[in-house]
């Protein structure tokens, strides 16, 4: 290669100025995060951080523009300094998909490094910095003049710009918050991951009523000696209904009679009863070696014991089924009287103003009794230019995948 | 699972017999066509197998790593076929259907517990959109990789081989429009499930670097760096893609995933 005969830093800059600038960034970020001893980069908020980002914008694609045969610049917006800002961002990623991300945590030589918390370190920011640096560079000589055949490259180019540049300064302004509610109960406290005291929201959450609706129930041996659950033959998760079989080694077992809601009566024996108070109670006939009875068996609830029917060492027992859908019924209402009623369920959360509101859990301990929500609430205004970056990136890569196709056809034929 | 083993030993026999009986086509072009149905056909007992399942399941048979090896099972071979009609390229589902049966025999050594629940995040219509585009990436970058090897191979014993370049660079771009659209869709998934588009969990750290590797790969290709270089980073890159897919779950990072496959 014409590359190796090079003196460095003789003109045109190529991949070895690039390495080079990319390493040095690079121990410049980790310097800077040791000189910090790891604290995490504090971004401002709006409209702040988005006067700097429009500025750095105009800054970098006025100096593309006004500087485009500058050899420097051309090199800053080429591609071999993106390969290795690409290759950087790759470095770094892996060190987060590698070493445990835990928030909090200080004083080891991990987080004083920034390893643990990569994503918000110096090296990191300084990075992407460079990287929008680049790439807004070499987007500055396809935008102007405009010309269709380079509308791939703009989409592709334009949009990751946008939705990177708007995901990392917007993070400052994203709230979310973690709102618990008991059944009956109004909330309008948040409280955030990082800290335990309870902040104020601009409108209130009032829970009516929380279900849950669960898979049904399983069938499993319990050997209490090993604290193990045992499956069955077929390796299936049984699913307890009127007929379900099950095998184990010298055992068997049908279901002869399934009731999913029942309390048990005087005589002793389960009664179907209402789905808030009932629990599922199974009849199942049980074979072991030639010698067979009959027991009804059931899962428990907060109230009620579950049963088990013993056999020998081990003991049959049905276990709850695990959830299947959980949601609020919930009345969301603002000071100025505005309200809205609402049903939160997970995957569909539901927008009030600016806020989206999501089902997040619930007291697990308690299961389908439990008359506590977590809901979380989440603002994010800068949203929609994410998602503006996003669509542009889908589109670039449709025509991609289209002008991908049309060449392939040139090339066979 | 009676009928997995069935379908299993069936699509696997239908892709040696095929494989073998493409060698004898090469002579006897007679043979040709039904080679290619027997070897079709392997693709289309699991296609079969993977829509009964479906329907016992009473949901996409996506939730595991196990039931996603069903698709590639499915999928992969017929690339390979895909590859031989448009570029004349008879090698590479050799390749391809050797992978596929190498995951039905990890499917039969280590048995799916048979679970028909899902849970209450994976309910949603971006489910299938997500997984199926991931797979259709996942399944063109490996036979990409494939291809980028056997051109190593190639090249180490200084044969020409211009065709196969353009296949596995191809195959790389496809699998990386695939690979975007995965990406973006999961995103906005997770938005609406999980509260916000991105927050650096293990998976998605990998899948982003699975993507940055082929975008690196893109810009080498638009730079001309030489071809025959850039077959060994495809070849490569695929190892990226395998921690992404079976790996992330071993690692240190993945002790607080809230996305790794269920292992069961
Ligand atoms: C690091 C900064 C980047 C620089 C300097 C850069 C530069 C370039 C250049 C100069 C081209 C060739 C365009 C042409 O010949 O018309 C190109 C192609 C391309 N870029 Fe980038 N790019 C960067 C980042 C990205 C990113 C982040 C994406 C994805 C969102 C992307 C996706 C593409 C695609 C898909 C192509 C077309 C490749 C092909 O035609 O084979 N690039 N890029």
């Amino acid at each position: 290669m014409v590359v190796a005969r090079r003196r460095w830093f003789q003109t045109p800059w190529d991949f070895r100025e690039s390495i080079l600038f990319t390493a040095a960034a690079l121990c410049a970020g980790f310097l800077f995060e040791f000189a910090s001893s790891g604290s995490s980069i504090a971004l401002p908020r709006l409209p702040v951080n988005a006067i700097i980002l429009s500025l750095f914008a105009v800054l970098v694609l006025s100096i593309g523009y006004s500087f485009r045969n500058n050899h420097i610049v051309k090199w800053f917006g080429g591609i071999p300094l993106g390969l290795c800002l690409i290759f950087a961002i790759a470095l770094l990623s892996l060190i987060g998909g590698i070493v445990p991300q835990e928030a909090g945590s200080s004083g080891s030589l991990a987080s004083q490094a920034g390893v643990n918390h990569i994503f918000s370190s110096w090296p990191f920011a300084l990075t992407v910095i460079l990287f929008l640096a680049n790439l807004g560079l070499s987007l500055s000589w396809k935008l102007i003049p405009f010309k269709v055949q380079n509308l791939q490259f703009i989409l592709f180019h334009a949009g990751f710009w946008i939705a990177l540049s708007c995901a990392i300064f917007g993070s400052a302004d994203l709230q979310r918050l973690v709102v618990p509610i008991e059944e009956g109960k109004a909330n309008n406290f948040g409280y955030t991951m990082e800290s335990d005291t309870p902040q104020h929201l601009p409108f209130s959450v009032f829970l009516h009523e929380f279900s849950l609706e669960e898979y049904p129930p399983q069938l499993l041996l319990y050997d209490p000696h090993t604290d193990k659950l045992l499956m069955d033959k077929s390796q299936t998760i049984l699913e307890v209904r009127k007929g379900t079989t099950a095998s184990w080694k010298g055992l068997d077992v049908v279901v002869l009679d399934y009731i999913p809601f029942a309390l048990p009566g005087k005589d002793g024996l389960p009664h179907p009863a209402d789905r808030s108070t009932g629990i599922p109670y199974a009849k199942v006939r049980i074979s072991a070696d030639s010698t067979q009875r009959e027991a009804w068996i059931s899962t428990g609830s907060p109230m009620l014991k579950p049963g088990a029917a013993a056999l020998g060492n081990l003991y049959l027992i049905m276990v709850p089924g695990t959830p299947k859908s959980f949601r609020s019924a919930v009345t969301i209402q603002d000071g100025k009287g505005d309200d809205v009623m609402a049903n939160l369920e997970v995957n569909k959360p539901v927008n009030f103003k600016d806020w989206k509101l999501y089902q997040m859990g619930y007291d697990e301990k308690a299961g389908r009794w439990s008359k506590l929500s977590l809901i979380e609430v989440i603002r994010d205004p800068w949203l929609p230019a994410v998602y503006l970056g996003f669509f542009m990136i889908m589109a670039g890569n449709i025509l991609f995948f289209w002008n991908g196709i049309k060449r392939t056809e040139g090339a066979s034929s | 699972m009676i009928t997995f083993t069935t379908a299993a030993i069936l699509a696997i026999a239908c892709w040696s017999l095929g494989a073998i009986v493409s060698i004898f086509a090469r002579r006897t072009p007679a043979l040709k066509l039904p080679a290619f149905l027997l070897a079709f056909g392997g693709s289309v007992v699991m296609i079969a197998f993977i829509a009964f399942y479906w329907s016992i399941l009473d949901r996409p048979p996506l939730r595991t790593l196990g039931e996603t090896r069903l698709w590639y099972a499915a999928l992969i071979p017929l690339v390979g076929f895909l590859v031989e009609y448009r570029w004349k390229i008879d090698w590479l589902k050799y390749y391809c259907m050797a992978l596929a049966s190498f995951f039905l025999v990890i499917n039969l050594l280590h048995p799916e517990v048979f679970d028909k629940t899902l849970m209450p995040a994976l309910q949603s219509p971006w489910f299938i959109p997500h997984v199926v585009v991931y797979l259709v990436g996942y399944v063109l970058l490996a036979a990409s990789s494939v291809t980028a090897l056997h051109n190593v191979s190639l090249q180490l014993r200084s044969k020409a081989n211009v065709t196969g370049e353009s296949v596995s660079h191809y195959l790389a771009l496809l699998g990386f429009v695939f690979l975007s659209f995965g990406l973006i869709f999961g995103a906005l998934w997770a938005k609406e499930a999980w509260g916000h588009y991105w927050t650096w969990d293990p998976k998605e750290t990998w899948a982003f670097l699975s993507w940055l590797a082929y975008l690196g790969y893109l810009h080498a290709y638009r730079y001309n760096i030489e071809r025959s270089k850039l077959q060994w980073y495809l070849a490569l890159s695929f190892v990226v893609l395998l921690v992404c897919w079976f790996g992330v779950n071993y690692l240190p990072s993945a002790q607080n995933s809230v996305h790794t496959y269920t292992q069961s």
